[in-house]
């Protein structure tokens, strides 16, 4: 038998047992509650004889095409705006810093039809600055113009957080190397920060891109549903359940398959762009 | 030649350091908290001063008052920071080239290879940092600031994040390095053995202040104030009156002991002074024949010892002293046991003149 000495470690490896039977459970709980609704969508959309007819049809390919477009040009602008804005936020303070650092995490906490109203209310036609740009000819509501504001109010957040926690990374220190080693600010920037940042940014905009694409609430409210102009995938979606489920279905599972392969691909570059600590 | 004097405001400090020196080794030494880091960044130009002026080499990089304030870009100043601040996403041979511009593909090569030769790198060229050693990671930043030809050299504690073995292998090729180029090599440690070893000129910083610079003797050997005897670890700083002073000597009364002291300052008989010995410079012997035949001789016991790797340190209370101990020695453990030393013996010693140092007292 065992001596008293072993009773005890035996008492906890049961108790050890039993606690990880409740976290599997409850893993699988979550997992299954993640999974189901996808399958759920695949298989009713790869059951359907009529697949290819329904993805193939003007408003399904329209908005598919819209958005593909809209969110290219989205995530560029978050990029190109979004990254120098980091690099300010992750490297200086100045009066109000604290002021524009929760102003650019706003859009990610306010209800996004809020965020719509509030484009309206600053570049409709009867908004802040709309009426100059009225008087200058610039229309900018129920535009393709105004989904792609839309969609970069609503997923910049995402992109300039990511960066900024990026940027913040990078020892000062190397910056300041490269100084006296000769570079100027800007190829340091792009010689040093950007490429030990790149992680980061890479995770930053696929977060941004796939918000922009799951776009909904601010771009109904501020460019409408319109076929062709304004009517992205998600709008598609839910203006084509009027007409039955197999559009909305299939354009459903084609935005399934195009994110998972996104957050694959995803996957990849960021083992590739190794860690540097 | 580094000529430098500035000033700069920080919320819970203020430095104010002056110093010129012409030694092509100046050593900033000092505890940490000092300002010897900030001093070397000014220098380098990520720091920019209140108000002051750094001239290096001749050449004038800052000054408030023309308004002169040269970006790091164009200081031609090698900077070494304290963890080397190697780029982790270039490899050994692109973190050496980095600085490298206006040169051809060939011309950048060669100088690479020349560098990693130098520095004993070069079968290191292809590695990232993360895959070498410390000393390594200092040998490739050292390669690196060098490898444009700066004017002057910046290392802020070179040896600080290193064990100690490696450190003198270390010492050794900063040593080499200081003799195959002719550039100003200028450093920050709070280590005063690296202070004394590699300093031709030190600059002894205090509380965002330059208290003394000058020779490494002149610092380590005649300390111009207590703090600075403190700092320079002279173990016996002790004080004593004057009982005359003439024509290049000293006569001090210490305790119960009366002490000649070679020194050209002119002080009041009378008057109480600040003298330091260093724990080195006492000679020992047992105390068993009768008399003293030697000049400040004097005799205590040994009443406490701390045995080190190489040193011995004795702590000594003199005949009718009541203090716990009144001075240190420091001796060779061969020695220790050749005299055949032990706590509570009581032994004899000696201090020639010219080892005790009178600190000038102020306004002197």
């Amino acid at each position: 038998m065992a001596r008293p000495g072993t009773a005890q470690p035996r008492l906890a490896s049961g108790t050890a047992m039993l606690e990880g039977a409740a976290v599997a459970m409850l893993s699988v709980v979550v997992v299954l509650f993640l999974a189901l609704p996808i399958i759920g969508v695949l298989d009713k959309a790869f059951r359907n004889a009529d697949f290819l007819d329904s993805v193939s049809s003007a408003a399904a390919t329209d908005a598919l095409r819209l958005s593909a477009i809209t969110t290219a040009i989205s995530l560029a602008l978050i990029i190109g705006l979004g990254t120098p804005l980091a690099y300010v936020l992750a490297r200086s303070r100045f009066p109000g810093y604290q002021v524009i650092d929760t102003l650019v995490d706003l859009p990610m906490v306010l209800p996004p039809a809020v965020g719509g109203l509030g484009l309206l209310m600053a570049f409709g036609r009867r908004g802040l600055i709309g009426g100059w740009l009225d008087d200058a000819g610039i229309e900018l509501a129920f535009t393709t113009t105004a989904v792609i504001m839309a969609q970069t109010f609503v997923a910049s957040p995402l992109y300039i957080r990511a960066a900024k926690a990026g940027f913040e990374s990078v020892s000062a220190e190397l910056e300041d190397v490269s100084y006296t080693l000769g570079m100027s600010r800007t190829r340091t920037f792009l010689r040093v920060a950007v490429p030990l940042a790149r992680p980061s940014l890479l995770a930053g905009a696929v977060m941004a891109w796939a918000r922009a694409l799951g776009e909904f609430g601010a771009t109904i409210m501020f460019a409408g549903s319109i076929q062709g102009r304004t009517q992205t995938l998600s709008l598609a979606i839910y203006r084509s359940l009027e007409t039955g489920l197999d559009v909305p279905l299939a354009l459903s599972a084609v935005l399934i398959l195009v994110s998972f392969a996104v957050l694959i691909v995803f996957r990849i570059l960021a083992r590739r762009s190794a860690v540097y600590i | 030649m580094l000529d430098v004097r500035i000033s700069r405001s920080f919320r819970d400090f203020q430095l104010d350091v002056a110093f010129s020196t012409e030694g092509q080794t100046v050593v900033l030494f000092g505890p940490s908290g000092a300002g010897k880091s900030v001093t070397l960044r000014s220098i380098a130009g990520i720091v920019t001063p209140d108000a002051g002026r750094i001239e290096v080499e001749g050449r004038l990089l800052y000054d408030s008052a023309l308004g002169v304030n040269l970006p790091p870009q164009q200081r031609r100043v090698g900077y070494v920071p304290q963890r080397y601040a190697l780029f982790p996403h270039l490899t050994v041979a692109e973190n050496v080239a980095f600085g490298l511009r206006g040169l051809s593909a060939e011309a950048k090569r060669a100088r690479v290879v020349q560098m990693l030769d130098v520095m004993g790198l070069h079968e290191l060229d292809g590695h990232r940092p993360q895959e070498l050693s410390g000393g390594q990671q200092q040998r490739v930043a050292l390669a690196r600031a060098m490898a444009f030809q700066p004017d002057i050299l910046l290392l802020d504690e070179p040896f600080g994040a290193l064990d100690a073995g490696i450190r003198s292998e270390l010492r050794q090729g900063l040593l080499a390095l200081r003799q195959a180029s002719s550039v100003t090599l200028v450093m920050v440690t709070h280590d005063l053995g690296e202070a004394f070893l590699l300093g031709e000129k030190i600059v002894v910083l205090d509380k965002g202040r330059v208290l003394q610079s000058g020779s490494r003797e002149d610092v380590f050997y005649r300390p111009q104030s207590r703090r600075v005897a403190e700092l320079v670890g002279i173990g016996n700083i002790l004080r004593g009156s004057i009982r005359s002073s003439q024509g290049g000597s000293l006569e001090l009364d210490w305790r119960q002991v009366r002490l000649r002291v070679a020194s050209n300052l002119q002080l009041m008989p009378g008057s109480e002074v600040d003298f330091c010995i260093r724990p080195t410079q006492i000679m020992i012997r047992p105390a068993n024949r009768d008399g003293y035949e030697r000049e400040n001789a004097f005799c205590g016991d040994i009443v406490e010892e701390v045995v080190g790797a190489e040193m011995h340190r004795l702590f000594i209370r003199l005949d009718r002293s009541q203090a716990r101990y009144d001075l240190e020695i420091e001796l060779p453990g061969y020695v220790y046991f050749r005299l055949g030393l032990d706590t509570r013996k009581r032994i004899e010693m000696s201090v020639r003149p010219e080892m005790i140092h009178v600190i000038a007292p102020a306004g002197v």
